[in-house]
């Protein structure tokens, strides 16, 4: 579903993605953990190509993402989004913040969009919010209102860079929980996060960066319970001894 | 204060004020107009575009007003096809303004937060729906401040229109002052008359703000 091959990128001196290889199958849940400023969201915000490739390959669903001929808004209407600060639209209702791309990317009219809108709602959890401004919701809440956004489009892939971060932590639960019921319906996700224990719970495969490279991929038993690499079991034990 | 001077003049006053007021009318349109476009042109990805709008804002904003009505005066009498004072001054003063609403406008645009940019294209919209639809409505509310100010300078920099002969306030006030010889009392009549379109204008771009405020 989505192909890394040998994906490099430099901001101007810096390295920050060293000879990437990844690939992630449909369906499939992909953490990615790390330091702060080992490339994971750089990495993530390559695929729906928020941030242009260096060189390489890079392809999703069999659509060579850095290609001038791609259209890279068709492209993006596959590619679900979900980021740290939530970035909801503030001058747009809860309803109309998930309505508009239905609308205007895919054409449905605005009691369709209306009613996939409402139906997301409510699997989020926070149907009564429809008509709220975002900024009358608690952060956990925005951050449900901008899954439910990504959603409205049926994508065939979620990306999550660090949904929790900005969250206060007794918000944390009620948006891992939705993610984790995304995760059982079988939806392809890749996720950047701190949260071990959501990874160690939810993921399929479990990436770890540093600096710029995939320094160990494993299935989450055997990462968290015995990782290959020195640089991991340091990274762990300073994550997880608090 | 000589009222006599207001009431025996009034038919001049009258007239001023009314080509005051049309022409900073018509140059608060065009310079919105215009300044939005070349506020486009400076944030484009098309690099000649940009080019263009800086070079556009840099000229017109660093030379003096007059400077600015007079090309547009003298300019196309030079070439052979005269232009009258009132659209002459109209449309420097509105090519002026312009250079200034221009960069209130790409200052709110690039206030909005690129977080905003990013959930709209990550969505699927492409540039324009993205502009329309998430980022100028954000920025409109940070630009009503600088351009309340900008629309009131406007009116008062129309009275450059005497100096090329437009016929405004300022025009007739210069005529009844040497008429009568009250040249104070003539102006104190003419502030009144600016004052009266600069106020409320004022008050309504306060107005206008804080309803956007509100809205959420």
């Amino acid at each position: 579903m989505i192909d890394f091959h040998q994906v490099e990128k430099h901001y101007g001196q810096f390295h920050v993605l060293k000879t990437i290889d990844l690939h992630v199958q449909e369906g499939e849940v992909v953490v990615v953990v790390g330091p702060s400023g080992s490339g994971k969201s750089t990495m993530l915000r390559c695929i729906n190509r928020l941030e242009t490739i260096t060189s390489g390959g890079l392809t999703v669903d069999n659509i060579t993402v850095n290609d001038r001929k791609t259209d890279i808004n068709k492209l993006r209407k596959e590619i679900g989004m979900v980021f740290q600060h939530f970035n909801l639209y503030p001058h747009k209702k809860v309803i109309d913040n998930i309505t508009l791309a239905p609308i205007k990317v895919l054409g449905l009219s605005k009691v369709e969009a209306e009613e996939i809108a409402m139906s997301y709602l409510e699997k989020v959890g926070i149907a009564e919010k429809a008509l709220a401004y975002p900024s009358q919701l608690s952060g956990g809440q925005q951050q449900r209102v901008a899954i439910a956004r990504g959603l409205a489009m049926k994508p065939k892939i979620m990306l999550f860079d660090e949904p929790t971060s900005a969250l206060d932590p007794e918000m944390v639960g009620e948006v891992l929980d939705v993610m984790r019921t995304l995760a059982n319906e079988g939806m392809t996700m890749v996720i950047v996060t701190h949260e071990m224990g959501f990874a160690r719970e939810v993921a399929d495969r479990v990436i770890f960066m540093d600096q710029g490279q995939i320094v160990e991929e494993a299935e989450p038993e055997q990462f968290f319970a015995s990782p290959r690499e020195e640089r991991t079991r340091t990274f762990l034990s300073r994550v997880l001894s608090h | 204060m000589d009222f006599s001077i207001l009431t025996d003049h009034f038919g001049s006053y009258m007239e001023g004020f009314y080509n005051t007021i049309l022409s900073s009318l018509l140059a608060l349109c065009g310079s919105f107009l215009l300044g939005a476009l070349i506020a486009i042109f400076r944030i484009t990805p098309v690099k000649g575009l940009r080019w263009f709008g800086t070079g556009y804002v840099e000229f017109i904003r660093n030379i003096p007003l007059l400077l600015v009505v007079y090309i547009f005066f003298y300019g196309p009498s030079a070439l052979g096809f005269p232009l009258d004072g009132f659209i002459a001054g109209t449309i420097g003063l509105s090519v002026y303004t312009s250079a200034f609403i221009a960069e209130a406008i790409r200052a709110g645009i690039m206030a909005v937060p690129k977080g905003q940019t990013e959930a709209a294209r990550s969505s699927g919209l492409n540039y324009a729906q993205t502009m329309v639809h998430i980022i100028l409505p954000q920025a409109i509310k940070l630009v009503i401040p600088p351009l309340g100010n900008q629309f009131i300078n406007l009116i008062k920099n129309s009275s450059v229109l005497t100096l090329v002969a437009g016929l405004d306030l300022m025009y007739f006030a210069d005529g009844i002052s040497t008429e009568t010889y009250r040249t104070f009392d003539t102006y104190i009549f003419v502030a009144m008359f600016y004052l009266v379109l600069t106020l409320p204008l004022s008050y309504a771009m306060r107005v206008w703000e804080r309803r956007l405020q509100r809205k959420y």
